[in-house]
């Protein structure tokens, strides 16, 4: 099966738009900030040496550097030329490192942490969601999965707090910060590899608790729907097996729905868990970001944004790649239109 | 009854199913006592609420929760169905009773390929199977419903009703099943569609030499399809006989009822009209609503052929829009409303084209041009009292003077519908039934005093027993307020009835029109004879064609295509011009 070349030339310009229109938001919306990077800068250098000499020409030369002194046109398309080169310029905090290793550093953290708990608790949430409306679910699972709800209003960062004093403090199963262990040398070496995961279980379990509901309410209510649907009136009297049917007529037509919200998570999980990384110290995106916004550090900041937008839009776009296969109503809508 | 047919395949004795609620039990189905025997069609018939359909689903234990059995005894060819455990019922369906269920549009997974619905049907009753075996099995059954096995390689979506429905039955006689259900299996689909799927079941049911209960409310599909009636009203069995007895000598009043509520062609009107009201003044001399030429075409598919007509206004006319599904009558309907650009042409109000005219003239347009929809569930605000509905477009249109000006235009409109409005004003639209939801629109519709109404097979999901109370409130509205009606429907017999003028569609092709009595009465073009000789009568002389098996409308529709329009009488005020 091919999908039609309309659809797909839809969907790329779709994609193409979506992030040219959020890199142009991105770099207006610092611009409109009366706060000058530069004085920043300098406020910063004046602080740690005590006093600066020739405070004046050397702000100049700062701008001079940074371009602030271009035309806003030549500045803007600088920094279209530099974005598509994932060139974000240069840290003012931490100068003079480049963005773009500091999210290069900080990214694979993130994207292992929190994709993986996005995954299982995509995969959890939908799965108990789904045992919620099934009529042959035990009567246990039946009780006890609305009242897991419960962990559904804690806020992250007390799960995660909840969870280090329990596991790390008194237990002491888990380490209590970090990504992995100070002993173990950074590398595709099973040490490391365990320490990775060692230390990435308690986080990972905190944004499993507090978000696994989101899915099950949504898979519920779509399971709701889809119980009271023909097809599956009539599997039943066809004699299938329950366990068929929940699979292959009852999940397979309520998650599809789920999946497309699956995809705009994916972008919103990035920024979303800050301040899980926060407490477990955890060198990922979202602390990265936290710290930039402490420090003003317009280029982080920024180059975080673009990465989340991308992030959102090219996950999108896959699942609409995708969705014609797992949906063949949508396959046939794009061939027609 | 004498001809009993072979042995017995089902027994229900003194069968009770009820459904215990907040509010005390309640008993849908009382102390039913029956038998059905192999090679037998038996029809259930009665109005929505009457039980039929929990019966079937209490044979197929399959009530929904909190459904229960509280008594009786269901025997299938000697197995005693409720002594059965769960996975012995599990492998009962469809390999012993299959059920073809009620809405046709639905009943297939839409993420499954046909072929695949069969197999696993087939593979939960007798394990794995080689594949090969598999299609050559699901093949053999696709075509004995008249499909060809190209159908099992595509997705639901991509068959029209009726072949869907054809498909539900493919599947209801794969395993050879001694009884089979079919739970209004045509409710969804037009005459000529209902022919063909109900031909197609009767000769598989005759092939397999099953039983056969078929559900339904309409007695003209029943008399054409089945041996035996049993007649249920509030879950009790009232009469039971063969159709020939239930048809010439019914003996329970109800069931009178029932019959005499079929509107025929040809037959007593229901109506009876009192006066004759004249058009409501209007303050323009151009024609009321006029069609230019339009046509409306859908990417390749041309739903609407250009048309024009002229409707003057000044004489109040029924004018029906009869044809099949797909024959571009809703789009027609819609295109009137505005709601639908047309392609080509102009569609006038009072002179002035619908996609040019200001806010100003919009809403006077949408207050003189009212419609009433299919569906009398959809089209409430379930958030909003009745009183609400009715007084708000009254109040937006600008027409109330005061509150009590409002309140007497509200009793008024109730009262011309047969409504109790201290009753109905304040209730919220959930707790009234379909017919009392419908003769609302109508009521709503009144108030705006509009100089045309459109109305969108105003009765098609409402019960048999209602529908000539609500055709007669909109007969009404032409005949006491002068209001001009057009009445879009696939119901030959009701348009017979109410319109002053006709006009079949076809393709998107105006096929014939004029006067119904010509029309319908005597109908000259292939494809008008072919929807009459669709129209299941309640009568066992005029017979559907008991013995096509394989009955296949694509001949005859192929001829309708080649025949030239014919235009009948005209009547005033309406003037129609085909190309």
């Amino acid at each position: 099966m091919r999908l039609p070349r309309k659809y797909l030339v839809n969907r790329l310009v779709t994609l193409f738009l979506t992030v040219w229109i959020a890199a142009t938001l991105i770099w207006i919306i610092p611009r409109l900030s009366p706060v000058d990077p530069a004085d920043i800068m300098l406020g910063r250098m004046a602080a740690g040496a005590g006093a600066v000499e020739n405070a004046d020409a050397i702000l100049e030369q700062l701008k001079e550097n940074f371009g602030l002194n271009d035309p806003l046109v030549v500045q803007y398309v600088k920094y279209l030329k530099n974005i598509v080169l994932f060139d974000f310029g240069l840290s003012t905090a931490t100068f003079p490192t480049k963005v773009s290793s500091l999210i290069a550093r900080a990214l694979p953290w993130t994207l292992g942490l929190m994709l993986l708990s996005l995954v299982i608790t995509f995969f959890i949430g939908n799965l108990l969601g789904a045992l919620m409306v099934w009529s042959h679910s035990p009567r246990l699972v039946r009780v006890a999965i609305p009242a897991a709800m419960v962990f559904t209003s804690i806020p992250p960062i007390l799960s995660g707090l909840l969870l280090m004093w329990v596991f790390a403090a008194k237990l002491r199963w888990f380490p209590l910060t970090g990504a992995y262990g100070l002993t173990v040398e950074p590398g595709w070496n099973w040490a490391f590899v365990q320490s990775v995961l060692h230390h990435g279980f308690l986080p990972a379990l905190s944004i499993v608790i507090v978000t696994f509901g989101f899915w099950a309410l949504g898979m519920r209510g779509l399971m709701i729907t889809v119980q009271g649907e023909d097809y599956v009136k009539l599997a039943e009297a066809k004699g299938l097996r329950p366990r068929y049917i929940l699979y292959k007529y009852m999940i397979r037509n309520a998650i599809l729905p789920q999946i497309t919200a699956f995809a705009l998570k994916i972008g919103l999980l990035i920024a979303g868990q800050v301040l899980v990384e926060r407490i477990f110290a955890y060198n990922g995106m979202g602390k990265l970001l936290y710290d930039a916004i402490l420090d003003q550090d317009f280029p982080v900041i920024q180059g975080v944004s673009f990465v989340i937008i991308l992030m959102t839009a090219v996950s999108v776009f896959l699942v609409d790649l995708v969705y014609p296969f797992i949906d063949p109503r949508i396959r046939h809508e794009g061939a027609t239109s | 009854m004498t001809d009993s047919g072979g042995k017995p395949v089902l027994t229900l004795k003194d069968l009770s199913i009820e459904f215990p609620t907040p509010q005390g039990i309640v008993k849908a189905v009382k102390s039913l006592s029956l038998t059905v025997h192999l090679g037998r069609r038996v029809g259930f018939i009665g109005e929505s609420g009457s039980g039929k359909t929990t019966t079937a689903l209490g044979i197929m234990q399959m009530l929904a929760e909190p459904g229960r059995i509280s008594g009786g005894r269901i025997d299938l060819g000697g197995t005693d169905v409720l002594g059965l455990s769960d996975e012995q019922m599990r492998l009962t369906r469809l390999s012993r009773i299959a059920y073809i269920p009620q809405g046709a549009m639905n009943s297939l997974n839409p993420v499954m390929r046909v072929e695949n619905q069969l197999w696993d049907g087939v593979v939960a009753h007798e394990g794995k199977i080689d594949p090969d075996e598999l299609k050559r099995r699901s093949g053999e059954a696709l075509a004995s419903v008249g499909l060809g096995a190209h159908v099992g390689r595509l997705y639901p979506h991509e068959l029209s009703g009726g072949m869907k429905q054809r498909v539900c039955i493919a599947l209801g006689m794969i395993l050879g099943p001694e009884l089979i259900i079919a739970d209004e299996p045509t409710s969804a689909l037009d005459v000529v569609t209902q022919r063909q799927v109900m031909l197609t079941l009767k000769d598989v049911q005759t092939r397999i030499g099953s039983g056969l209960i078929l559900i339904g409310h309409d007695m003209g599909l029943m008399t054409q399809s089945v041996d035996e009636l049993a007649v249920l009203k509030d879950g009790v069995l009232v009469e039971h006989g063969t159709v020939r007895q239930i048809i010439e000598s019914p003996q329970h009043p109800y069931t009178q009822d029932l019959i005499s509520s079929v509107p025929l062609v040809g037959g007593d009107s229901f109506l009876n009209p009192s006066t004759r009201a004249a058009a409501p003044e209007r303050d323009s001399r151009e024609p009321l609503l006029r069609f230019e030429n339009v046509s409306k075409v859908y990417g390749e598919v041309t739903a609407l052929h250009p048309v024009s007509f002229t409707l003057q206004g000044d004489t109040p006319q029924i004018i029906s829009i009869v044809g099949q599904s797909g024959s571009g009558k809703s789009t027609m309907g819609s295109i009137m409303l505005g709601f639908n650009p047309p392609s080509t042409g102009r569609v006038l109000f009072e002179g002035h084209d619908l996609l040019r005219i200001n806010a100003a003239e919009t809403l006077k347009f949408r207050k003189n041009i009212q419609a009433v929809f299919q569906d009398p569930y959809a089209c409430f605000n379930p958030f909003y009292r009745v009183r609400h509905a009715l007084r708000y477009p009254f109040k937006r249109f600008g027409l109330a003077r005061d509150e009590a000006h409002i309140q007497a235009k509200m009793e008024e409109a109730c009262g011309a519908v047969g409504l109790d409005p201290d009753l109905v004003l304040p209730r919220y639209p959930h707790q009234l039934s379909g017919g009392q939801r419908q003769r609302l629109i109508v009521a709503r519709a009144l108030m705006l005093s509009p100089k045309l109404l459109i109305a969108d097979e105003p009765v098609s999901m409402v019960d048999a027993s209602l529908r000539a109370t609500i055709l007669s409130n909109i007969y009404d509205l032409k005949d006491k307020y002068g209001i001009s009606i057009l009445y879009i429907t696939h119901d030959l017999a009701t348009a017979y009835h109410v319109s002053d003028y006709v006009m079949v569609l076809f393709k998107g092709h105006v096929v014939e029109a004029g006067p119904p009595k010509q029309v319908i009465g005597d109908p000259q073009h292939p494809y008008t004879q072919l929807l009459i000789n669709s129209i299941p009568w309640p009568d066992l002389h005029r017979s559907w064609g008991r013995d096509e098996a394989g009955w296949d409308p694509t001949a005859e529709e192929a001829r309708a295509a080649e025949a030239p329009p014919k235009l009948r009488g005209n009547v005033p005020g309406f003037d129609l011009v085909v190309q």
